[in-house]
């Protein structure tokens, strides 16, 4: 700070100046340099839009290019074609994710709360249980055989939902936002004042920690929305509540498959190989996928940004 | 806050409600397939379930796994013991291994049961696939898996595309007197042709290998990339090959350093796409230039009838493919698809009646693999299968991982009396001296992984020619030694001494 103050200070001139200003020199570099950030982010987007529009004949001949030999919209309108089957696992996926975020912040923010309260008596017990769990995971089968025998979670939505629930790293994340943000006098104010603890966490506690719902509700939404491991473990019959993440993922996993063992399944190989759906159709469905959260992206910003700044000292 | 905790409730509710099966008499069993292409299969299950009832005292219920699913998801299902999958889908050339698997118990040994529910099977699988099926198990020796009968021997040949190589002058005669060591002229020819971006030879490295040197796979070996040489004796594939019944570092032999010596001229000289010598790619753009006939000469793991199928007859030229040698019967090959009963199933003997149904009925077999006559397909006036492409885009599953496909109707692609020429042109095949040999690589298992590194990270480039022998092939020969290779040789060796004493 005082660096900064000092280098302001030596070059006060008449007219306009600002103490947090930098040199135009060093303005102009930021500039650029945040706008190479940006583009190495925009980039790979766009690369993603153009191949979804380049022609087959375009991609086997040179490969991936921006410039390809000629255009085409044949992916999108086979993607239209593929009909039900591509809206319904759209619908899958906005319905999991938006269900998912909702039970999954309810759970997380009830989680953090008691534990943030110095005057609950088990809080430490429960928060070495949801931190265990962040060290130690039970392995794949195992928790396979609890959620499919033991809970039932197969072939139903709650399957692609409730395994991903709780995440120890959100309650972490959560409780340490409500012990920065609110000083535990407010809740004794608020008990003085007559609220009930319900009424206490609901109207007094959530209002201010807004900002840190808003981050862990982005995170759950995206793991959400790009989940598809879950898909291809419990889903064994009932494919039409499939999320489109897994019709991606399922293409690209046959493809690797047969890449791998052509040498082994020879002819089998090459038919099925011939089969698979063209490059430019996995772009389409990325894009499909990609375009919903980076609208959704937005809406959370203003809280995110809030957020990541809530704590610094204000002037 | 009443309205908060009632929509809470609510969604409980909805998330907590699960599938409840419809009470019903018969039980039910449940199959998982491999490599299936099928979206909807309503309307062929509802005649399936008609045509078994009585047949097999059941209902079937079908998983339909995909290429890329298939081996994570029965992983899960046998080590978990998830009763509800009562068939699963097993061979021994993938993840899904049928020898380790019957070892750890997670198949039921089905000796017993093909005799008391499974007589058909006797009859309709012949009994040198029985016996290639017959292996040490957890149970002790016996048969943990029905075999299908398919393509059961395996053939390397030559892709070529005749179209083109008469254009240039040449012809099928030229290119087998000249032999693999001798293409260059008519490679130079072609590049000359059709211009400095068209690649004459399309290989898949690795089979390009095994068809110069004669080699085979092992079964057991390490995964993708092999490392074990077994070989084959090019003129009678019944007779012992150059080495004897003795298995080889793959790499260190002299045939295989004039492969990649051969194969490194040909890159060099610009006559093999770059895009083959790398794993991510190789496999795509191989597809690629067979869907364009952009090549001269390829390489095809064949199977009988593969000239007639669609994806060859849509390159629009005339393909023919050139064997190396006879079809030969190995291990990997007669094991290549089977179907194994799970050992946590509630239903065995229904499970068995219906492996047996399904391996010699051709009514039911027709049902499942090809649809229901009237919606996938019709029968032409010679009595022909003509696939309804709509249709069957939702209904595609893998032929040969069902079972018995030789009781199938022949279709008009393959033409009147196919089924019946490749149910004759396997049953020709002869056995390769070790048949039956499985490497047991548990005892080596750590060397295989750090072997398995080291060839990933050679042989590809190696065998496509990409890098020069000169330097690489004796750096990669000492990576090997220093991971363990001769161990593991030595294991592999003194497994196929005792197995062929016995």
């Amino acid at each position: 700070m005082t660096a900064i103050s000092r280098s302001g200070a030596g070059k006060i001139k008449a007219g306009s100046f600002s103490l947090n200003r930098f040199s135009a020199g060093t303005q102009a570099f930021f500039h650029v340099l945040l706008a190479l950030f940006s583009l190495l982010c925009i980039i790979p987007f766009l690369f993603v839009i153009i191949i979804s529009f380049s022609s087959e004949e375009s991609i086997r001949q040179i490969g991936y290019s921006f410039t390809p030999k000629s255009w085409s919209t044949a992916a999108f309108t086979y993607t239209f074609q593929l009909g039900d089957a591509l809206w319904r696992s759209y619908f899958n996926s906005f319905l999991i994710t938006v269900a998912g975020t909702l039970c999954s912040v309810s759970m997380t923010v009830l989680y953090a709360y008691p534990l943030y309260r110095r005057d609950y008596r088990h809080r430490n017990f429960f928060n070495f249980l949801s931190f265990f769990t962040m060290i130690f995971g039970g392995g794949l089968v195992p928790t396979y055989v609890i959620c499919k025998n033991v809970l039932g979670l197969s072939d139903n939505y709650a399957a692609l939902i409730v395994p991903m629930l709780f995440s120890p790293f959100n309650v972490i994340i959560m409780r340490t936002f409500l012990q920065t943000t609110v000083p535990p006098e407010l809740i004794e104010a608020a008990t003085i004042d007559g609220s009930g603890e319900y009424s206490t966490l609901l109207r007094i506690v959530l209002p201010v920690v807004k900002p840190g719902i808003a981050t862990i509700a982005l995170l759950v939404s995206l793991a959400y929305w790009n989940e598809w491991f879950l898909s291809l473990l419990y889903l064994n019959k009932n494919m039409s509540i499939m999320p489109l993440q897994y019709l991606l993922m399922r293409m690209q996993r046959n493809a690797d498959f047969l890449a791998k063992n052509s040498s082994m399944l020879g002819a089998e190989a090459a038919k099925a190989a011939a089969r698979l759906p063209s490059q430019s159709l996995k772009m389409a469905l990325v894009v499909f996928i990609v375009i919903p959260i980076a609208c959704a992206y937005p809406f959370f910003q203003r809280y995110v940004i809030a957020g990541l700044t809530v704590g610094s000292v204000k002037g | 806050m009443k309205k908060f905790l009632s929509l809470f409730l609510a969604l409980a509710l909805v998330l907590s409600l699960s599938s409840f099966a419809a009470a019903d008499d018969l039980p039910t069993i449940t199959i998982m397939f491999h490599g299936s292409n099928v979206t909807d299969d309503s309307a062929v299950l509802e005649k399936v379930n008609e045509y078994i009832a009585d047949k097999v005292g059941a209902k079937l219920e079908v998983i339909w796994g995909t290429w890329g699913d298939f081996d994570e998801k029965a992983v899960n299902v046998l080590t978990s013991g998830d009763k509800d999958v009562d068939m699963v889908f097993t061979c021994s050339w993938s993840a899904d291994e049928y020898n380790s698997y019957a070892k750890n118990g997670y198949f039921l040994k089905l000796d017993e049961l093909i005799e008391t529910c499974g007589a058909a099977l006797k009859t309709a699988i012949p009994e040198s696939l029985m016996q290639a099926a017959t292996i040490e198990g957890a149970e002790g020796k016996g048969i943990y898996a029905v075999n299908g009968f398919k393509d059961t021997a395996t053939q390397n040949t030559w892709d070529v595309n005749v179209t083109l190589l008469n254009e240039l002058g040449y012809t099928l005669e030229d290119l087998q007197t000249k032999g693999f060591f001798g293409w260059d002229e008519i490679f130079a020819k072609a590049k000359e042709v059709k211009g400095d971006s068209f690649y004459p030879f399309l290989v898949e490295p690795m089979v390009a290998e095994r068809m110069v040197t004669n080699s085979i796979i092992v079964a057991g070996d390490a995964g993708s990339t092999n490392l074990l040489s077994l070989y084959l004796n090019p003129e009678d594939v019944s007779a012992e090959g150059a080495y004897g019944n003795k298995l080889l570092n793959k790499f260190a032999t002299e045939e295989y350093k004039a492969f990649v010596e051969q194969m490194h001229k040909y890159y060099e000289a610009g006559y093999i796409d770059p895009a083959l010598s790398v794993a991510e790619t190789s496999n795509d753009a191989r597809t690629n230039h067979q869907k364009d006939a952009s090549y001269l000469i390829g390489t095809q793991s064949y199977a009988y009838g593969y000239e007639f199928s669609q994806d060859v007859i849509a390159r629009g030229v005339e393909v023919k493919f050139v064997p190396c040698t006879d079809p030969y019967v190995d291990t990997t090959a007669s094991q290549g698809a089977m179907m194994a009963i799970n050992s946590a199933s509630e239903h065995p003997e229904e499970s068995m009646k219906f492996l047996a149904l399904l391996n010699s009925d051709p009514v039911l077999m027709t049902l499942l693999n090809y649809g229901v006559e009237g919606i996938h397909y019709t029968l032409n006036d010679d009595g022909l299968v003509v696939f309804n492409a709509d249709a069957r885009a939702s209904y595609s599953p893998w032929t040969n991982g069902m079972g018995n496909v030789t009781i199938l109707p022949d279709t008009v692609d393959e033409g009147a009396g196919f089924r019946k020429a490749f149910q004759e042109y396997y049953a020709g095949a002869k056995g390769i001296p070790s048949l039956g040999f499985v490497f047991d690589n548990k005892p080596v298992e750590n060397e295989m992984a750090a072997l398995g590194n080291v060839a990933a990270q050679y042989a590809l480039a190696l065998d496509c020619g990409a890098v020069d022998p000169e330097t690489a092939l004796p750096e990669f020969l000492s990576a090997l030694d220093a991971a363990g290779m001769q161990k593991y040789l030595d294991e592999a060796n003194a497994q196929l001494d005792a197995y062929l004493a016995k």
